[in-house]
């Protein structure tokens, strides 16, 4: 008996002492309170190191960009009132407008602009989508307190995308390692909202910023919830805990079907998904060949069962989202007779036992993918089944997503199945250029074409945007013959939100990319939006 | 008895040594630069420049030998600095303090909780053996037991979180036990198997003993006879609470993600994901040093409770 009490005496005080410890915070009305859901919480809120979708959707509400997406994709002033290019194309004057400031009440300056241009391209700075943006960037200078003047060594079309620009406060950054800065978690906003708490691997919690220069937000307080299983993140939705989370098919299904308190919203991404082929290989050496193996494909079929018809067959490499999508251009069809007549043109013809093969070498060959996706996994399946009634054998390498990423990078493989996510810069020349291959550029599949390399540097400098619609359309038709990798499907994403939510608008970046994306969300019977 | 004990701490030290050389192997193994990864956080992101994977390289010392990288690593574990994080550049120790008393204190009202249960489940099925309740009882505790804590726990948040609306969905520390019911419940289920069973076995072995038969024989009543076996069960029940210990912190990984409570589960499960080296080295040395310490202070008090077992762990020949 003493012994047993005398446990109690130890247990018992240390579990009351961290649940005290874990409880006491009174919430805020609650009309007022936006809860939003992270898929993971953010390694930090730097936006020149941010890479992941939690790290952005946060920032977005924290900082305003030089200039913005609106929902149609088109660029306007955010923090820069104006940025403008001399009639070459090679220097840009950023304009802020007068009387914004830092949370903490100090002005955002010229030298802010200039100290974040110069913060991208020094080479030690991991500012993995920025960096490539400000590749011809000479110099950034101050003209005065709200000017800054960037000049750049050639003309590009898509140079003033780039502007689309978070920026640093230089004062708290300069003469820092940007890595490790402290201020990584503890980010100084000129957005709507400021950081107001964060607890480590559980929520982020953000109040509106007093000292923001626009309209202030409806919502007085956007809560983050960092809830990475979809298992308890779609009842908490449900029961109303969480006001919006991505959506799967069958979720969505499941959402429209009960009606009540929350909708579904659907959007097409700016993104395709892919099977790319390594074109350095002799399987994948010939047109004919990649389109042949397109043609086996059911696409339709597998946008209709395996995506719950959230997704279409893909024509190219541009999404419909962008403006410059040719929609006159056909996807290849579902065509397996046509298929093998393409394989037979092409030398590789069956044999006794049924399987192709060419000059003595057969067609066989290994798709690697990164491990996770189930529906990934069930695609490359019915991928492989009708690879095999065409006399193609294809193995299946499910790797570690590390490890796969780390050999796609490097154009280590036979083929692979991916997707890519794209800007709202359309240009294709780093995916699709024949210099930007591996280890530096992303074409990993290796293509080269001398006609689609004229065209993409001919887009690169045509600001015309008519003409330049034409050079796309073209370019999409040469890719479209080439195929160098098989584009699978433009893929919808759905996404959940509650009822209580309003003024929600979508974008092909999503619900929140853009502005005012999420901070023009009004809760309850909060006040008229941004 | 300091001998034995000195012993002990020795061979503990050793194993977790070795775990760690285990671990730091298979994570070094694995192919892909862990710094390319680090800076390439997210599906979506492009590769790293070669001068910011250099940069990082440097900064976490990735460009020395894996050998002499983990030489240091121990050396300066031994100080309990652990390094920083590879995701967010903050130090781990600050990143584990954070969580281990969220974990503790999950997995320790678990546990409370499993006792509180289990013992009378195991008291009503040892009266009658081969009875009604001894087999009700097994037949609940197996099922939590064979039954996945993420299985257990997704029924439970659906049924109490969803349907009835008594608990929230994910864990609110700010609503008191209320808040982190169903994660303490979920992890509670799974440890009521093995506390069902060893104390089953403890008293069966404890009513049939001698003196429990004499005592029946003085007149003794049926509840008072359990309260005294289940007194002479204090030992192997401690033994029993530290062997859970592995156990909990494993299931402790899957229920945190789940309830989305910020433990060291959920911290392990992001380090492993992201290859965070320095994290999952931290969190083995942490969740070692648990079991290690679990398993000893399960030895200290039985050697209290039972003067026999101290005795008993003295060489032969040692002087008293």
């Amino acid at each position: 008996m003493r012994a047993r009490s005398r446990l109690l005496r130890l247990a018992l005080p240390l579990l009351a002492a961290v649940l005290a410890a874990a409880c006491g915070r009174v919430g805020k009305d609650q009309e007022a309170v936006i809860n939003r859901r992270l898929e993971g919480e953010p390694r930090a809120l730097n936006p020149l190191l941010a890479t992941s979708d939690p790290e952005n959707v946060v920032l977005a509400l924290l900082s305003r960009n030089l200039l913005d997406y609106d929902e149609k994709l088109n660029l306007v002033p955010g923090l820069a009132a104006s940025v403008e290019s001399d009639p070459a194309h090679l220097v840009y004057t950023v304009k802020l407008r007068p009387g914004e400031t830092w949370e903490d009440g100090s002005p955002v300056t010229a030298d802010d602009v200039a100290y974040t241009l110069q913060a991208i391209v020094d080479p030690k700075t991991p500012a993995l989508y920025r960096k490539s943006l400000f590749d011809a960037m000479e110099k950034a200078e101050v003209v005065d307190p709200l000017t800054a003047r960037v000049t750049f060594s050639r003309p590009s079309v898509g140079q003033r995308d780039a502007f689309n620009l978070p920026l640093l406060p230089a004062k708290l950054y300069r003469g820092t390692d940007l890595t490790s800065n402290p201020r990584n978690r503890r980010p100084l906003a000129n957005g709507p909202f400021r950081l107001a708490d964060w607890e480590p691997g559980r929520l982020l919690r953000l109040v509106r910023n007093t000292q923001y220069f626009g309209e202030r937000p409806a919502a007085e307080q956007v809560v983050f919830r960092v809830v990475p299983e979809t298992a308890s993140a779609f009842p908490s939705f449900r029961s109303g805990g969480l006001d919006e989370m991505r959506l799967t098919a069958a979720l969505k299904a499941e959402v429209d079907a009960s009606g009540g308190r929350q909708r579904s919203l659907v959007y097409d991404e700016l993104a395709y998904t892919y099977i790319a082929w390594n074109n350095r290989l002799p399987f994948f050496d010939d047109a004919r060949t990649r389109r042949a193996l397109t043609m086996l494909i059911d696409r339709e079929t597998i946008a209709r069962t395996l995506y719950g018809g959230l997704a279409r067959p893909a024509n190219g490499p541009v999404p419909p989202g962008l403006w410059s999508h040719d929609a006159s251009l056909p996807p290849w069809p579902y065509d397996p007779a046509k298929a093998a007549a393409l394989l037979d043109e092409a030398g590789w013809r069956k044999g006794p036992d049924g399987l192709r093969s060419r000059a003595g070498k057969r067609f066989a060959f290994t798709l690697s993918i990164g491990a996770g996706s189930e529906r990934q996994r069930q695609i490359v399946e019915l991928v492989q089944r009708a690879y095999r009634d065409a006399g193609i054998e294809m193995d299946v390498r499910p790797m570690e997503w590390g490890a796969f990423t780390t050999a796609v990078d490097a154009g280590d493989y036979e083929a692979c199945s991916l997707a890519l996510n794209l800007d709202p810069n359309p240009d294709l020349a780093p995916n699709f250029r024949s210099t930007a291959v591996p280890p530096e550029g992303m074409n990993h599949m290796f293509y080269r074409d001398p006609k689609a390399d004229a065209l993409m540097d001919e887009i690169a400098t045509t600001f015309d945007r008519e003409k330049a619609r034409a050079l796309y359309a073209e370019l999409q038709r040469v890719i479209h013959e080439d195929e160098p990798i098989t584009f699978l499907h433009f893929v919808s994403v759905s996404w959940g939100v509650s009822d209580r939510i309003h003024h929600v608008e979508t974008s092909p970046l999503g619900l929140f990319l853009f502005w005012p994306g999420g901070a023009g969300w009004t809760s309850g019977r909060g006040t008229a939006p941004l | 008895m300091l001998r034995a004990l000195l012993r002990r701490a020795l061979a503990a030290l050793a194993t977790l040594v070795g775990v760690l050389v285990v671990v730091f192997a298979l994570l070094s193994a694995a192919p892909g630069d862990p710094a390319a990864l680090a800076l390439r956080d997210g599906a979506r992101a492009r590769p790293a420049s070669p001068e910011a994977v250099a940069a990082f390289r440097a900064a976490y010392g990735l460009d020395r030998p894996a050998a002499v990288r983990l030489v240091s690593w121990v050396g300066r574990a031994a100080r309990l600095d652990f390094g920083r994080s590879f995701r967010d550049g903050r130090p781990v120790a600050a990143r584990i303090a954070e969580t281990v008393p969220i974990t503790l204190a999950l997995n320790l009202a678990a546990l409370l909780l499993a006792l509180a249960a289990g013992v009378p489940l195991a008291a009503a099925a040892a009266r009658r053996p081969g009875g009604a309740a001894d087999r009700l009882s097994g037949l609940v505790a197996d099922l939590f037991f064979s039954a996945p804590a993420f299985v257990t726990g997704t029924a439970l948040l659906l049924v109490f979180g969803v349907r009835l609306g008594w608990t929230p969905v994910l864990a609110e520390p700010e609503e008191g036990l209320r808040g982190v019911a169903l994660p303490i419940v979920t992890l509670g289920l799974a440890a009521l198997a093995p506390v069902t069973r060893v104390v089953r076995a403890c008293l069966l072995e404890a009513l049939a003993s001698p003196a429990a038969l004499a005592a029946k024989a003085r007149g003794e009543g049926e509840a008072a006879a359990v309260l005294r076996a289940l007194r002479r069960s204090a030992v192997p029940l401690l033994a029993l609470g530290a062997s859970l210990v592995p156990q909990l912190v494993a299931g402790s990984v899957l229920v945190e993600r789940l309830f989305a409570v910020p433990g060291t589960g959920q911290l392990l499960a992001d380090s492993v994901f992201a290859r965070d080296v320095p994290s999952v080295l931290g969190l083995t040395v942490v969740a070692g040093a648990a079991v290690v310490v679990a398993s000893a202070v399960a030895d200290g008090l039985s050697a209290v409770l039972d003067p026999r077992l101290a005795e008993g762990e003295r060489e032969p020949g040692e002087a008293s």
